[in-house]
């Protein structure tokens, strides 16, 4: 990979972390689900995506919303109520979308968004749209039967569709291995004769590699792929819900973390020193800053707003 | 040159209406889409969509498998893409399965994406008990009033199957369209131009003086039929189709109300928390209290059984004995409602 890409890569994965702990500690505007932990998901899946392509996801979604490159500010603004925000400070956390970078849209209903996905892959198929939809969803939403019947819909209609599992296996408290049989999650995709793979989402590299394989078969029209990418939620499902893990667990699973491994690495190889890194560090913070101080300066909707785009 | 005004007219079958709109609209809008199961070459369950396979191919006109609530999320979400999909669900009892894309996402992305996407999808299904018992019988187009962001036909003619379903193609964002498993072998005329209904719109099919009727979709017929007994019994009765369930055309209902002072709502679906119910309480919202009479099918299942299915279905003889009892209480001027039995 490009040097500046890499750097680029690491600064969105600290944008993620940053903004999300500054998001988190503000207790102004209802919970938040956060998702450090999992920005390489986010950040290397996105990095396979075009112009045009077009992600959905579940409602842990400000990761990949800001991967894809909607505005900070204007996240911020959304998740704080703000009329700048993306949705007009309609929408809210779990509802996110931003069409002028291409994330259609976050949908809040565990699983809702993945046969949606697969009428924008169908949309985007007949109006011959050289360009692929990506579905993003958790373990919590694999057990659903809306998976099911789009694996099948789409395969049998071979849409240009990349289902993405990111498996940071809990759904609220509940583990994955108590909810779902499948060993690989990805092995669903198998029977429908997608080419699926299991991957780790703790590491950058990998799920770079592996979305672009994942998005490049997708591109070439011969129909939907499965990606499955294992990573760890390092904090509870939302700012407000209780914490399920001991302190020992918590610990072994930060240590974890896709960033301080990125950046382990680059420093390793000589591809950033001690100055660039706290460079690209304080950029992030600064952007954040920028953000807060956007959302705060910004209205709330007038109470009007409640009854206008319903119908 | 003929001295009738009444623009020339061609009779089709309820069925063909349907098909006929589609194909119109079809021809003009590449973006239009038929989803459903049994809608390509078998033309329809109901053989309402006959023609549209061979004339615009299995592109366009596809065949599902049996996944209804991947097929309402499907139509939706290709509809916020850009296409003008129209979902077919065969029995409206299955529309349950589609209700999460349909009223989660459909009807609420306008507003959640703050007007950056709307999905212009028809939700076309059917409803009414023909024999096919519990589960495929079923009229719950009342439990899709209250949701924001929907709107909801349900014709009663074939002038309106043909009129409302081009009106929907027109809509910026969803619409359930409710036909009738026993309107499709019906004929009547349809404008031969190209005719528009507007949606929200409701249609007095019969002018009274006594008591006002409302009614959609098959039951229109069953109402028009108690009108026409109840004149030999010196009552007249005004028959409103709605047309529109949401909007409901209060305008035109409570103007009727007014005139007539006394309400008898018909519905082949539950009674409680019905149309008719709705009706009820934003008539009195409007006008004041006024005799009323609510009638549907029984509060149980409706059976495939032909005996307890008829039981259980609103028949013109209780509309009958409804509207006499209704007139009995306002000439007594008692406003409150007349409880019906069955004999």
């Amino acid at each position: 990979m490009v040097h500046a890409v890499q750097i680029e890569m690491l600064r969105q994965m600290l944008l993620i972390r940053e903004f999300e702990r500054a998001l988190g500690a503000r207790k102004d505007h209802g919970f938040q689900l956060l998702s450090a932990g999992e920005e390489a998901v986010a950040v290397g899946l996105c990095s396979a995506l075009r112009q045009g392509d077009q992600l959905l996801t579940g409602g842990r979604s400000i990761g990949p919303a800001l991967a894809r490159g909607a505005d900070p500010n204007r996240v911020m603004a959304e998740l704080l109520g703000r009329a700048t925000g993306t949705n007009r400070g309609k929408g809210g956390r779990g509802h996110l979308a931003d069409q002028g970078s291409g994330f259609f849209g976050a949908h809040a209903v565990v699983g809702g968004n993945i046969s949606i996905a697969g009428g924008v892959a169908l949309a985007t198929q007949m109006l011959n749209r050289d360009n692929i939809v990506v579905i993003m969803f958790g373990d919590g939403a694999f057990g659903a039967g809306a998976l099911h019947e789009t694996l099948n819909m789409s395969a049998s209609m071979r849409l240009p569709l990349l289902f993405v599992c990111n498996n940071n296996q809990l759904s609220v408290s509940t583990p994955r291995t108590a909810a779902l049989a499948p060993k690989l999650l990805s092995d669903i995709g198998r029977p429908f004769g997608m080419p699926s793979r299991t991957v780790d989402g703790m590491d950058l590299d990998t799920v770079v590699m592996a979305a672009h394989e994942a998005a490049d078969y997708v591109r070439s029209k011969q129909g939907p792929a499965f990606l499955e990418c294992i990573s760890y939620r390092f904090s509870s499902h939302s700012t407000t819900a209780r914490e399920t893990r001991s302190a020992e667990e918590l610990c072994s699973i930060r240590a974890l973390c896709p960033i301080d491994k990125k950046m382990g690495e680059m420093m390793a190889a000589g591809l950033i020193d001690a100055d660039t890194k706290i460079a690209i560090v304080e950029s992030a913070k600064a952007v954040v800053r920028g953000a807060l101080e956007f959302a705060d300066a910004s209205p709330f909707p007038d109470v009007r707003e409640a009854l206008t785009d319903v119908i | 040159m003929s001295s009738d005004t009444s623009p020339p007219v061609e009779k089709i079958f309820f069925r063909e209406a349907i098909a006929r709109a589609a194909r119109e609209e079809m021809r003009k809008t590449p973006e239009i889409i038929i989803l459903g199961q049994d809608v390509g070459y078998f033309g329809g369950s109901y053989r309402e969509f006959d023609g549209l396979f061979e004339e615009f191919g299995a592109t366009r006109v596809r065949d599902t498998p049996v996944a209804e609530a991947s097929m309402v999320g499907f139509g939706v979400g290709a509809a916020a893409a850009g296409l003008r999909p129209l979902v077919c669900i065969t029995y409206m009892d299955f529309l349950m399965l589609g209700f999460d894309p349909l009223i989660n996402y459909g009807a609420k992305l306008r507003f959640k994406t703050g007007g950056q996407l709307t999905a212009p999808v028809i939700v076309k299904t059917t409803a009414g008990a023909k024999g096919q018992g519990v589960a495929h019988s079923q009229c719950i187009e009342a439990w899709l009033m209250g949701v924001p962001g929907l709107k909801v036909v349900a014709p009663a003619t074939p002038a309106d199957a043909y009129g409302l379903l081009k009106a929907a193609f027109r809509e910026t964002g969803p619409v359930v369209y409710v036909d009738h498993k026993r309107l499709f072998p019906i004929a009547g005329p349809v404008p031969l131009a190209e005719t528009i209904v507007p949606i929200g719109k409701a249609a007095v099919r019969r002018a009274g003086t006594d008591l006002t009727i409302t009614s959609h979709s098959f039951m229109v017929r069953t109402a028009l039929e108690a009108a026409k007994m109840l004149e030999g019994e010196g009552i007249d009765a005004e028959v409103i189709d709605l047309r529109s369930l949401a909007p409901l055309d209060m305008a035109t209902i409570s103007e009727s109300v007014r005139k007539t002072g006394a309400i008898l709502t018909l519905e082949e679906g539950q009674v409680t928390a019905g149309v008719g119910a709705e009706v009820v309480s934003r008539v009195m919202e409007t006008i004041g209290a006024v005799p009323f009479s609510r009638i549907g099918a029984l509060p149980a299942p409706v059976s495939s059984n032909p005996i307890l299915e008829a039981a259980c279905l609103p028949s013109t003889g209780r509309v009958v004995q409804a509207a006499m009892a209704l007139q009995r209480k306002k000439a007594r001027g008692v406003n409150h409602v007349v409880a019906e039995t069955i004999e």
